[in-house]
């Protein structure tokens, strides 16, 4: 070939190499190119809406949000970002130190921009404002936080916030949640989370290859979440709290004819702003405290019914016509079971069912569980509710506990004995339930036979559940088994003899129920279950005192309660 | 012919106004003055640009013949004066500063090489159409020559200049391989030229190292010697293939792509036009080209013959180095692209080697 057609061909051959790189760049790489060129000049800066709020019956705010300012700065050249965080130090008055760690610790990557510092207030936010000016490479991002008015009130009820564990992050990533999600744990925030839960909106910026802002995109208002509204009552609630003041424990008022919830306080209670605030000792403290502060003690934790049960017991006796309204034992300070002693609390004499009720008459009720079998107690403690989930709301419900021959037999092959019925009379050994449970049994006797199941959840939204939760369903116990056992519980305050007569001279008719448990450790439960007032039942009550003391101290406590009430003129 | 004088007018001037263009479009938006005008001063450079390539097509190139030891020496002289008093630029001191303009001597000595080399080859007598070299022996033929493009060469690449010294290096070879100088002889010279680049290894700055490394792998330094073309990549296949618009280039606009408009101009052009626009713009230096090489056909002396070779060699070796180290085919080294990058020197020796190529070939008709 002559030399110069061979250069020809060479000249050829470099424009055509040349021109099938352009089409591999442009036309076969095209799309990936043009979404990296996008990520180098896009950025994205989020924008949350607020979290929904939760208020209580009357529409009054229990949780809302507030607006917190945070500082985020677009990635640059690392004596730029010096010179910014040298001028933001200045007016956050943060040391340049921290903020230069707090860059380095959430740096991620140079296309997202970084929080420098978070929760600023308000003035300080519009100082920074006009230092944005100068330097438009700052981000002022306001953002709702969680915002509690009354601290620790109804923390079990409401829950926390907080960052989104591994744990809920692979159950709900399909629900479109994100690692550093704020997301409910506990109570109403966690159960109700995807309602409360915000959109998250944002603006689309440019900037140039040192980060800095050249020009906005794109803007995609949040959307804030929908709000809750319970069936509490925050006046009850408060009176609730204040009246269990330092004692552990568990108080709970319901609405007998619907089940709404009126009041649901716990102490140890914890306030969820520390989870807002990010206060890792006093999160710490909550975790290690070994009166688990976190435990909603209400639904969460079951506990010895002792007295109280025995409203099970006169049910069973009156239903299965063991015993009547005239049949009456002799106490003498104990009985016997078989070989074994079993002993009364106190001697009594001769009781009828109703003195029995009144004075909690331990032998009357051991004779009654003889008389009617454990079998049967067992199926009549799941008639008024006991034993099972109540399908309540709040999570971390436990169902509690009614031991029966039968399962002793299946679980533990081990032979049911009368000592243990005796037992079981009164409440005591395996047997477990949750105040809740309590309260709601005591229901059936307040409405005069329909057994709630208990609710919370008033609204969502706009949309108003509380006729769907409703849901009342019939114990068909004789009308007489109602009136007899509402008289014994009734005595129990009015006799003067009474153990819960304490309760008594309120101006306000009050019946119930009190308890003493014994437990293996420590001081005895106190419980005290009722109802008022008694003609028209509007509240049933349920007070537990964790190793409380003998049930008169919770009847006390109960008496605050309703004196309370009754002084604002809620009953 | 005038034919060819208006198609490399035309050609050229296409070509030109696209540079303006986008180099308008890599300064929009930026701030600080004195980027604003740098266009304007491109469109100036254009027109001397374009007085200078009348000038030449006017202007007999055998004129050049009797100037070429002038010419040469001058573009030595101004080459050590780069040494002695030149401005320093980015790294590298290639420019000398004139009353309001710089000058980089490196473009100027590129076209006075291939002058000098064209004479050197050929004969005086217009009637004698054959070279001298088929008759040089080794000395003669291929060590003479080398030494007087070694000398530039050397000043070159000390400035540091690589690439243009390197591109003297390649005009000189392929002009050998033109003027029937024996294969041997010339395979002799790659050889010994190739055989101490280990060697040179040592000698080249530690930027130079660094991006042949980069090209072979630019992920390697992804934010230091790799960026511009891992950056440049971006830019052109992000045009896909309509582009993104005349001034709606973010890479060159946003300052993602460094010199956007001077070496990497192509991306700049390719970001906002795209496929479609690049092919035609490659098109288009390939029509030069080729018209080049229609010229040094046809003419008949053997230095307006060689010259044009040359000049067309110099012209599509610039636009295939450049090209292809915009898309990362090729190690960066610092080549404009001709006659779109910004750069006065670069335009002006591009517009006078043109001029030279039509008057070459206006001449030959008159014959």
């Amino acid at each position: 070939m002559e030399r110069k057609s061979f250069l020809k061909f060479l000249i050829i051959l470099m424009f055509s190499t040349l021109f099938a790189a352009l089409l591999n760049l442009d036309l076969l790489q095209g799309a990936k190119f043009r979404r990296l060129s996008d990520s180098n000049c896009i950025r994205l800066i989020t924008q949350s809406g607020a979290r929904g709020n939760i208020l209580d019956r009357a529409g009054e705010i229990i949780v809302d949000s507030r607006i917190s300012y945070d500082v985020l700065i677009l990635p640059q050249e690392l004596n730029q970002i010096d010179r910014i965080l040298g001028g933001v130090s200045g007016i956050l008055e943060i040391g340049v130190k921290e903020l230069k760690a707090a860059f380095r610790n959430n740096y991620f990557s140079s296309s997202i921009p970084v929080t420098v510092a978070s929760n600023i207030d308000l003035k300080k936010a519009i100082l920074l404002g006009e230092y944005k000016l100068e330097e438009p490479s700052i981000i002022i991002q306001p953002r709702p936080l969680r915002h509690y008015p009354y601290g620790a009130l109804a923390s079990h009820v409401i829950g926390y916030v907080n960052e989104i564990d591994r744990w809920r992050l692979t159950k709900l990533e399909d629900y479109g949640y994100k690692t550093k999600d704020i997301v409910g744990f506990g109570g109403v925030e966690e159960k109700y989370d995807y309602y409360l839960r915000q959109e998250e909106g944002g603006l689309s910026v440019e900037v140039n290859h040192r980060g800095k802002f050249m020009r906005v995109l794109g803007f995609e208002p949040p959307c804030n979440g929908k709000d809750i509204q319970l069936t509490l009552d925050l006046k009850i609630q408060k009176i609730a709290e204040e009246s269990l003041s330092g004692r552990k424990g568990s108080i709970i008022l319901m609405d007998p004819q619907s089940g709404e919830i009126l009041a649901l306080a716990n102490y140890p209670n914890f306030n969820p702003a520390v989870f807002v605030n990010k206060r890792t000792r006093l999160i710490a403290g909550l975790f290690n405290n070994p009166d688990s502060p976190l435990i909603n003690r209400a639904i969460s934790s079951s506990y010895p019914p002792a007295s109280v049960f025995k409203v099970v017991l006169a049910s069973a006796g009156l239903e299965l016509k063991k015993i009547n309204l005239y049949t009456s034992f002799l106490c003498r300070g104990s009985t016997m079971v078989g070989a074994r002693k079993f002993s009364c609390w106190d001697v009594h004499g001769v009781q009828d069912i109703i003195s029995a009720i009144a004075h909690s008459c331990d032998v009357f009720f051991y004779k009654t569980g003889l008389l009617v079998g454990a079998q049967n107690i067992h199926d009549y403690a799941l008639k008024l509710g006991l034993g099972r989930s109540l399908g309540f709301e709040l999570p971390y419900e436990t169902s509690g506990f009614i031991p029966s021959p039968l399962w002793r037999k299946i679980n533990k092959f081990q032979k049911w004995f009368d000592g243990d019925t005796a037992n079981l009379s009164i409440g005591q050994g395996d047997c477990l339930v949750t105040p809740l449970q309590a309260a709601n049994m005591m229901a059936v006797f307040a409405n005069g036979g329909y057994l709630p199941s208990p609710y919370i959840i008033k609204t969502v939204g706009v949309l108003d559940l509380s006729e769907k939760k409703k849901k009342l369903s019939r114990v068909a116990f004789k009308k007489s088994t109602f009136e007899i056992i509402r008289r014994g519980l009734r005595a129990v305050v009015s006799d003067p003899k009474g153990t819960g007569n304490v309760l008594s001279g309120l101006g306000v008719s009050v019946a119930g129920k009190t308890g003493t448990a014994q437990v293996s450790r420590g001081a005895t439960h106190a419980w005290f279950i009722g109802f008022f007032p008694y003609d028209k039942p509007k509240y049933v009550i349920c007070v537990l005192l964790e190793n409380g003391g003998p049930g008169h101290a919770a009847s006390v406590v109960a008496r605050q309660i309703i004196e309370a009430m009754n002084n604002q003129g809620l009953i | 012919m005038r034919n060819s004088f208006l198609r490399i007018l035309i050609l050229a001037l296409i070509i030109s106004s696209l540079g303006v263009l986008s180099i308008y479009s890599s300064t929009y938006q930026k701030e600080g003055t004195p980027w604003q005008d740098i266009h304007k001063r491109q469109i100036l450079w254009v027109i001397i640009g374009l007085a200078c390539f009348f000038i030449m097509s006017q202007l007999n190139y055998r004129r050049l013949w009797d100037a070429n030891y002038l010419i040469y020496g001058v573009a030595i002289f101004f080459l050590f004066l780069v040494f002695a008093l030149g401005i320093i630029r980015l790294g590298a001191q290639r420019w000398l500063r004139f009353a309001w303009f710089n000058f980089q001597p490196s473009e100027f000595a590129k076209l006075a090489v291939i002058i000098f080399l064209a004479r050197y080859f050929s004969r005086k007598s217009v009637d004698d159409i054959s070279l001298l070299s088929g008759k040089f022996g080794i000395f003669r033929g291929i060590i003479l020559p080398f030494i007087f493009v070694a000398v530039p060469m050397f000043l070159i690449i000390e400035q540091p200049d690589l690439g243009s010294g390197l591109m003297l290096l390649l005009v000189f070879v392929s002009l050998l391989y033109l003027t029937n100088v024996r294969l041997k002889y010339i395979f002799t010279l790659i050889f010994i030229l190739i055989l101490p680049l280990p060697f040179f290894w040592h000698f080249l700055r530690d930027y130079q190292k660094q991006r042949l490394l980069v090209f072979l792998n630019p992920n390697i330094d992804p934010l230091g010697a790799g960026y511009t073309v891992i950056q440049s990549r971006i830019a052109i296949g992000s045009g896909a293939l309509f582009g993104r618009g005349w001034l709606s280039g973010t890479q060159s606009q946003l300052y993602f792509l460094p010199e956007s408009h001077t070496d990497f101009v192509f991306a700049t052009f390719s970001e906002q036009w795209g496929f479609l626009g690049s092919s035609l713009l490659l098109f288009m230096y390939y029509l030069i080209i080729r018209q080049g090489f229609i010229i040094a056909q046809r003419t008949q002396d053997s230095f307006g013959r060689l010259l044009a070779y040359g000049i067309s060699l110099l012209l599509a070796l610039q636009v295939f180095i450049n090209i292809a180290m915009n898309m990362g085919l090729a190690p960066v080294v610092g080549l404009p692209l001709p006659l779109m990058s910004y750069g006065g020197s670069s335009i002006l020796v591009t517009f006078i080697a043109l001029g030279i190529l039509v008057n070459i070939d206006r001449t030959r008709s008159v014959f």
